[in-house]
Order: structure tokens, then C-alpha cells, then sequence
């Protein structure tokens, strides 16, 4: 299974909308940095308003995700993480401290706008 | 109880019930003044005793039953606990005086009943400070789903910016109920800011600050942003006496201020209007 | 309700069945959308250890009614048994971050948090079983 990845200019806008087994989420790393690398995209909203359950291993593959694009010059910014998921990560002890959120894929491609003005 | 005993204190049940009667009206006044309330009224009293004596007919297992159904009432009424104890030490005096003025008891019999008395009334008491507590228990319960429902839904006070006032205690329970309220907030208002107000917060140890940063951390998770407002000097100095890490949190005083900062975070500001200008329209309309 | 699913784990697959059908039961016993996912996530730790550190195992997951407690409890219990290494200290396993794997460490002890109670068994060398409950508020 695999999750498309959209071109809007210089961004590219994921919207997870299928459960995240291990290997759709690797697949998705894959994929993603090479789009960055082909479009030499600035930044990337993924929104997980759809999506009902991030365990450990997700949110390493996300969190790593993040990182990576960074490397490459990509600012990402994740969007639409429900309630319900929220609560959990913060009982696993899982903060994603340095990632950048927003409400949604709207709010997520402002906040981009925002972080590659200054 | 030797069925001899039982049958003595059935003799003597008016003289006992009197008695006892003129006891608790002492322990009524020093327990709640002269301001004798209708729930401990002669009449209570007495149903209350003689419904104690009368337990004395029954087996060990009916008898509990009984006592419990009865005391449940009295609790429920409002007896304190102080007033069932006083009322049972005079109701043991009673019968001992009783007993020992009886006829035809010789000093060995009076060891014998004066033990198996005893040990009746501490049963009585134990059983009536296990409904007490139980009861209280309940109470308490109820009192905690009443405070979990009282815990106040996310306010929105200007478009993207919403408060959450808390008010009184926060242990884990109620952490986790607020923690929902907010972000289920967040979600159906739009909030791009959220100023947790403690000004209500009599106390903020380790445990309270925990519970906050990981609400700020969820606020955050769910893409908007959290300022704590409502700081007092005690607070803060608690929480630097604490030696507590509050990381990356805002923090503010007053909730005034907090609102004036998440104006600007929402690119906003509010300004003054010309009132001359405002009143002569009020006027000329 | 006696209402019980035995999910192998012997695939990623199975770690999707298994939390999905954790997600379902724990829905059905009217679990809130928060509990529901914290069940979901609990599962899927438990499931991808046993994938990853023993290969293949079974997660259990029961409906729980206890009528012997006044207000009677009802609850969701999982259990997560393999046959693989065991885990050798139990103790390391348990801290936040500890992970032979590269993982983040964040499994174990967050299922602990996840859910109500929790219970870990293990010997090395003849393999783990796990019991987590979440209880119906
Ligand atoms: N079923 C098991 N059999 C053997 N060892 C296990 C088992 N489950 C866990 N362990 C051991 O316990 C350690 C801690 O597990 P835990 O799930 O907390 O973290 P992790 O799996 O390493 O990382 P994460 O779950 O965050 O991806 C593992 O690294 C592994 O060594
Ligand atoms: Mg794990």
C-alpha cells in the first residue's frame, strides 16, 4: 500500500488516510525523501486526521521522517493529530518535542509560510 | 449471649431505656449544644435503642442486617459518628449499673456478664464505624464525580484563542478528564491558542505541574499552542522552590495578559476606538 | 459477554489484526474513543515485541466482567504469550528508553501507563507472558 504524496509549488502535502501498518509507514519514509529530493521541496505538511493510532514504532518512523527531510532542507509540519492519539503518545512518554504542529493541512501550510519567512 | 443475661436485660428494659434516655440527652449537649436538631429526638433515640436491645432476639447474622438497615438511616439523617460512639459507651454504663445493682448476682456471675456486655457493645460499635466509614467512602466517591463533572469545558473567548479555567484540586483522575475536555475543545473550536488558567489552583506541586506540561504537550500535539496563565507569587514561588522544570511553557501572570499574547501569536491586537467619535453616532442615530 | 479473539502474531499482519480486533471489542464494551486507542496501542506494542524479539506468539484479548465487587467491574484484558528468549531483565525492560532493538524504548513501560494493571512474566529461555487490564469507568 502506498500513501500519495502531492506537489503544491514548493510543498508537498501528504494526507495519511489508511492505517499505518510498519511497512506502508517504511514505504512512506522512502517515497517521501525521494520526492523532496526530485522536487527540491521546502516543506511538507503530513496530516494525520485520519488516522487512529500511532504506536511506538510509527512514531519513530515519523519522528525520523521529520529528521531526515530536515537534512535535506524540507521543514515539516504535522497536522490533525486527533485527541484520542495525542493522550496516548503522552502516556507512552513519546513528546515529538521538536516537531511542528498544526490543526489542520490549511493551518499546517500557513505555519510552513511562516517558519521559511524568518 | 447466655440466653440468662438476655433474659435480665428484658426484665429490666423500661428502667434501662429510661436511663439511657436521660445519658444521651448529656451526650446531646456536648456533642451538638441545646440546639438539639429532630433527627436525634427522643423519639429516635429510643426506636434507636430498642432496636438495639431487640437485636438481642435475633441470630448473629439477622441481627447484623437489622442494626445496618437502621444506622444507614441515622447516618444518612445526619448522626455524627462522635454521637453513635458516646451514645454506646452510656448505653454499656446503663447496663453495667444495671447489672450489678440486680438482684441475685454474685460476684463471679458479675465478672462473666459484665465480659460477655462487653464484648456484645464493641461488636455493636465496630459494626456501626464500618457503615460509618463505608458510607463515608461513598461520599466521597460521589463527591469526586461531582467535581469530575464540574470540571469546566474549554471557553472560547475570541476566535482561535480559548481558556480553561481550573478551579480546586487536580489529581490524576481529574488530569486526565481535563486533558480530554481541552483538546476535544481545541478540535471543535478551531483554537490556535489555549491559556490554562490556575488562578483557581490552591496548590501546584510536582504532581499538579506534571499533569500541566503533559496537557501543554498534548495542546500541543493537536496543533495549537499553550500559555499557563494565572501565576500568583505563591505559586511561583513554589515552583521554584520545588526546583519543578515547567521547559518550554509560556507562562503569564494574569490571564489578561496571556490573552493579550495569544492575540499577537494570532497576529491580532486590540486597539482603542475613537469613543467621541463612537458616542456622537450613538447620538445622531 | 464471553466474548474472547485469539490473534496470531507471526507477521506484521498480525499486528494489525490483533490491535484492530483490540480496537473493535474495545468499542463493542463501550470504551471512549481515548481508552479505545489507548487499548489499540497497548496491543500493538505487545504484539510487535513478539514479532520482533520472538518471532511469533499469540495476543488474547478478553472481555472481563467481575460481578464479586460492588459497583461489578467490567474491563478489556489482554494477554501477549511467546515461546521466545524471555526477557532477561525484567527491570531494564520496564524503564522508559531501554531498547535492544533501536527502538525508542517507549513500548513496555508505556503500556504499563496505558493501561490499568499490569503483569509481566518471563524466563529466559522459555519465553514471556504478559497481562495488561483496562477497566471500564
Ligand atoms: N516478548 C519479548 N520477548 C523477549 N524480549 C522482549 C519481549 N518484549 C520486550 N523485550 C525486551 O524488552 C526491551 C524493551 O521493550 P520495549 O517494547 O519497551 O522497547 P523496544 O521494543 O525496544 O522499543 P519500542 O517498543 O519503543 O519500539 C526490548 O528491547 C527487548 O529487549
Ligand atoms: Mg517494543
Amino acid at each position: 500500500m502506498r500513501i500519495p504524496i502531492l506537489k503544491l509549488h514548493k510543498y508537498l502535502l501528504i494526507s495519511v488516510q489508511v492505517e499505518l501498518d510498519d511497512q506502508t509507514a517504511l514505504q512512506f519514509q522512502e517515497d517521501l525523501l525521494n520526492k523532496i529530493h526530485q522536487e527540491g521541496s521546502l516543506g511538507v505538511v503530513i496530516d494525520l486526521t485520519s488516522v487512529e493510532m500511532i504506536d511506538s514504532y510509527i512514531a519513530k518512523v515519523l519522528g525520523d521522517v521529520v529528521d531526515m527531510s530536515n537534512l535535506m532542507g524540507a521543514k515539516v509540519v504535522l497536522t490533525g493529530i486527533q485527541p484520542a492519539v495525542a493522550i496516548t503518545l503522552i502516556d507512552m512518554g513519546i513528546m515529538l518535542h521538536e516537531v511542528p504542529t498544526a490543526l489542520d493541512l490549511e493551518q499546517g501550510l500557513e505555519k510552513l509560510q511562516q517558519e521559511l519567512e524568518d | 449471649m447466655q440466653p440468662s443475661i438476655i433474659q435480665m436485660i428484658h426484665n429490666q428494659r423500661h428502667y434501662i431505656i429510661d436511663n439511657w434516655l436521660e445519658e444521651i440527652n448529656t451526650v446531646q449537649t456536648e456533642t451538638v449544644g441545646n440546639n438539639v436538631p429532630k433527627e436525634m429526638d427522643d423519639e429516635t433515640n429510643r426506636k434507636f435503642i430498642e432496636m438495639i436491645i431487640d437485636t438481642l432476639e435475633y441470630e448473629q447474622r439477622e441481627a447484623k442486617g437489622k442494626l445496618r438497615g437502621f444506622v444507614e438511616r441515622l447516618i444518612y439523617s445526619g448522626w455524627p459518628l462522635s454521637y453513635f460512639t458516646r451514645g454506646m459507651q452510656s448505653f454499656r454504663s446503663v447496663l453495667l449499673e444495671t447489672m450489678s445493682s440486680g438482684e441475685g448476682v454474685n460476684s463471679k456471675r458479675i465478672f462473666e456478664t459484665f465480659y460477655e456486655i462487653e464484648t456484645w457493645v464493641d461488636g455493636i460499635v465496630n459494626q456501626i464505624a464500618d457503615e460509618y466509614s463505608g458510607s463515608w467512602e461513598n461520599t466521597i466517591q460521589l463527591q469526586r464525580h461531582a467535581l469530575n463533572e464540574l470540571s469546566a469545558p474549554l471557553i472560547p473567548v475570541f476566535e482561535k484563542i480559548s481558556v480553561m479555567p481550573l478551579v480546586g484540586t487536580i489529581d490524576t483522575e481529574r488530569a486526565k478528564l481535563i486533558m480530554e475536555n481541552v483538546l476535544e475543545g481545541i478540535i471543535e473550536h478551531r483554537s490556535h491558542v489555549v491559556l490554562i488558567d490556575i488562578t483557581g489552583v490552591p496548590v501546584v506541586d510536582t504532581m499538579v505541574a506534571h499533569h500541566i506540561i503533559q496537557a501543554a504537550e498534548a495542546i500541543r500535539l493537536v496543533g495549537a499552542e499553550c500559555i499557563l496563565v494565572g501565576i500568583r507569587p505563591e505559586i511561583a514561588q513554589t515552583i521554584v522552590n520545588l526546583g519543578i522544570d515547567l521547559g518550554k511553557l509560556q507562562t503569564k501572570s494574569t490571564l489578561q495578559q496571556g490573552i493579550e499574547a495569544g492575540l499577537q501569536m494570532t497576529q491580532r491586537k486590540i486597539v482603542k476606538c475613537n469613543t467621541e467619535s463612537a458616542s456622537s453616532v450613538v447620538i445622531g442615530g | 459477554m464471553g466474548i474472547q479473539s485469539n490473534v496470531e502474531v507471526q507477521t506484521e499482519w498480525g499486528i494489525v489484526s490483533a490491535r484492530q480486533a483490540g480496537r473493535n471489542l474495545a468499542k463493542e464494551a463501550g470504551f471512549s474513543s481515548v481508552d479505545q486507542a489507548r487499548i489499540a496501542t497497548a496491543i500493538s506494542e505487545l504484539a510487535r515485541n513478539i514479532y520482533l524479539y520472538a518471532n511469533n506468539g499469540e495476543i488474547i484479548i478478553e472481555f472481563l466482567e467481575n460481578e464479586n465487587v460492588s459497583p461489578p467491574r467490567r474491563g478489556i484484558k489482554i494477554t501477549a504469550r511467546d515461546e521466545g528468549p524471555g526477557i532477561d531483565n525484567i527491570r531494564n525492560a520496564m524503564e522508559d528508553g531501554y531498547t535492544t532493538s533501536g527502538g525508542l524504548g517507549a513500548g513496555l513501560p508505556g503500556v504499563k501507563r496505558l493501561m490499568d494493571e499490569f503483569d509481566i512474566d518471563s524466563r529466559s529461555g522459555v519465553g514471556t507472558e504478559i497481562t495488561a487490564i483496562k477497566w471500564l469507568r
